[in-house]
């Protein structure tokens, strides 16, 4: 589990397949009971970030001040349920650049999806990302235009803009649906989840910062969960 | 205006940026934003570089006599203090082998309008002249070298100038060590066309939305010789009109005259002739990109104009012309490959043994590769050739590795 916690969602999607599955095939009794749902909150202690741009001396002028950026949380389950892993849903999803930031900050997606990068700007950006689970670089391109990219490996994929320093956002790309993120009241909540025992872990801005155990009973019903993140 | 001329001063700011920026932002991360603090009123960037490159026995990439744009190690730190919405207070702190730690860039910025239309800066500026010398160094710039019009080291002087037309050709080709009858007798480096490595004091305006804006500055020094404090009496205005049509493209036109020859020159020669003693420039900037490509290139006609003394008198003002392409395409996620053309040429004077150009013409190709190894932490390294018309060695072939970190 260091190692998970260590190196946030890739590794732990990856390593908890075998052993999920493994465990459901020992218990085989995972699928008789009435799906539950996790929901909860995760509150964020720590200051939220101005994502500024560089301080850059060599301004003619003033750069344009920009708010704080909202940064979510996602919630997830780190051991997965009995047909978590059956070839998910390919779907799409967008991932905005606008007022030169990534919008939103946080996406999570299942394996398969594929996202669209429009540039919503009348600045030209460059979506990229050197991340193991999928290196790309769409190119620069202007307002009006998209470029997409199809996330086929689980993991986290760091996206940065290769003109605005200060842009990044994360893509975490998931084996199973079991997973959420969470709102700007800090509230989740991951439905559907079959009755069985999980851990379930939080992970913000790169690292998996809690986890926990939690138990669907048989009967199914909500399960609370609530973290502070400091 | 050094605060300290210790050797390992870059290192130690260097250090010190590391661990700020672990600290305050992410520190069990690698930084790749800058430190942001009090709600976004304090904003600390930094960069630091280690540049290594094969001896250059012609001088053709010195910034000064001791200082060579290949070998070196340099950090800076970027401070902002947003006073208020309208005023922040901005300082770049550099240190550098053979420089010490050296307050680049220190002034105030105010911004009267809630538009963001209107911005002043006074204090140790920006120059508003072209584009290079604002490039926030060494990430904006795709190769190592810099181009000419910004480094390479003529044989003009501020603080001393030629007798003759003969003592003027007599230097051809020396920039980087020169010595005239007039004024200091301290042999010294020549100037660049336009420094990039200092910056001039005084005020700046800019108006106008980024698609259509001007600036205009009045200094103390001058293009060739940015300075804290005045030398001759005379200020420099310079002015940039940039156009901003589409993303993909920016032309720039600049213009500047400031006086440029020091006070010393002409007490050492009272009788010379009133003149202007003046630098002017000309220039022309693009930047256009699609894609994976990035073009750059500028033209700079420029001028000094020094006194006419003993014969064979240099009558006409000494005129260089010179201009840069570059080009930038990424290859691979983490992978680009750049080139640069670049050259400056000289006009022609009237010395005992005839008409000559009164500095040797210089010609270089820069082209290189710069590998991501994570993000803000850059690899590069270039191949520099250089051909000069002049001069004990006329051409040097160089390359370089330099490793750059910044966020």
């Amino acid at each position: 589990m260091d190692g998970i916690r260590r190196s946030g969602v890739p590794r732990s999607v990856a390593a908890t397949t075998a052993a999920a599955v493994a465990l459901w095939l020992a218990c085989g009794a995972l699928a008789a009971g009435a799906d539950g749902v996790i929901r909860g909150s995760v509150e964020i202690r720590r200051s939220q970030v101005v994502t500024e741009a560089r301080p850059a001396a060599a301004g003619l002028g003033a750069a344009q001040r920009r708010p704080v950026e909202f940064r979510p949380a996602v919630v997830y389950l780190d051991s997965a349920p009995s047909g978590a892993f059956e070839l998910p849903e390919t779907g799409r999803a967008a991932m905005d650049q606008r007022n030169q930031a990534f919008v939103p900050h946080i996406l999570a997606i299942t394996v398969g999806t594929t996202v669209d990068f429009p540039n919503s700007d009348v600045t030209f950006h460059n979506v990229f990302s050197l991340s193991k689970t999928k290196a790309f670089d769409l190119g620069r391109y202007s307002r009006g235009k998209s470029k997409a990219v199809r996330f086929d490996r689980p993991g986290v994929v760091q996206v940065f803009c290769d003109i605005h320093s200060h842009m990044s956002a994360y893509i975490l790309v998931f084996a199973h649906r079991y997973f959420a993120v969470t709102d700007q009241a800090g509230n989740f909540a991951i439905a559907g989840v079959p009755p069985g025992s999980y851990t379930l872990a939080v992970w913000h801005e790169g690292e998996v910062r809690d986890t926990r155990a939690v138990t669907i009973p048989d009967s199914g019903g909500a399960v609370d969960a609530a973290f502070v993140i400091r | 205006m050094r605060l300290s001329s210790s050797p390992l001063g870059a290192a130690a700011l260097a250090a010190g940026l590391w661990l700020s920026s672990a600290d305050a932002a992410m520190a069990q991360h690698w930084p790749t934003e800058p430190v942001t603090l009090a709600g976004g009123r304090l904003l600390i960037g930094g960069d630091a570089s280690v540049t290594f490159g094969s001896d250059d026995p012609g001088w053709f990439t010195y910034t000064d006599y001791e200082t060579s744009a290949i070998r070196r190690v340099r950090a800076g730190a970027t401070i902002e203090v947003r006073a208020t919405d309208r005023i922040a207070f901005l300082t770049e702190i550099r240190a550098e082998t053979g420089a010490g730690v050296t307050p680049y860039a220190w002034y105030v910025r105010v911004s009267p309008l809630a538009s963001g239309l209107v911005d002043i800066q006074a204090g140790r500026i920006p120059p508003v002249f072209g584009t290079f010398a604002r490039r926030s160094y060494p990430q904006d710039n795709p190769l190592i070298g810099s181009p000419q019009t910004y480094q390479y080291l003529t044989s003009v002087r501020p603080d001393a100038v030629p007798a003759t037309a003969d003592d003027l050709l007599k230097m051809k080709g020396r920039g980087w060590l020169v010595k005239y009858p007039v004024g200091d007798q301290t042999p010294h480096n020549g100037v660049p066309t336009i420094a990039a490595e200092r910056w001039d004091t005084g005020v700046q305006v800019r108006v106008g939305p980024p698609a259509l804006e001007g600036s205009v500055s009045y200094t103390v020094g001058s293009l060739s010789d940015p300075r804290v404090g005045d030398n001759n009496g005379g200020g420099q205005i310079a002015g940039r009109v940039a156009w901003h049509p589409v993303p993909a493209f920016t032309v720039g036109v600049s213009a500047a005259r400031g006086v440029f020859v020091a006070d010393n020159v002409r007490e050492a020669r009272p009788d010379a002739p009133p003149g202007d003693d003046d630098q002017r420039a000309f220039g022309i900037d693009a930047e256009a990109s699609w894609s994976r490509w990035l073009f750059r290139g500028e033209y700079v006609a420029n001028s000094w104009s020094v006194p006419p003394l003993d014969v064979p008198r240099i009558v006409d003002p000494l005129g260089s012309r010179a201009g840069y392409v570059e080009t930038k395409i990424r290859l691979h996620p983490r992978l680009y490959a750049a080139v640069r053309g670049d050259v400056i040429r000289f006009t022609t004077i009237e010395g005992s043994g005839g008409l000559d150009t009164w500095e040797a013409d210089v010609s270089r190709l820069e082209y290189g590769v710069g590998i991501t190894i994570r993000r803000g932490l850059l690899l590069k390294t270039s191949v520099l050739s250089n051909w000069r018309d002049g001069g004990r060695v006329r051409t040097d072939h160089l390359g370089a590795v330099q490793l750059l970190f910044w966020f």
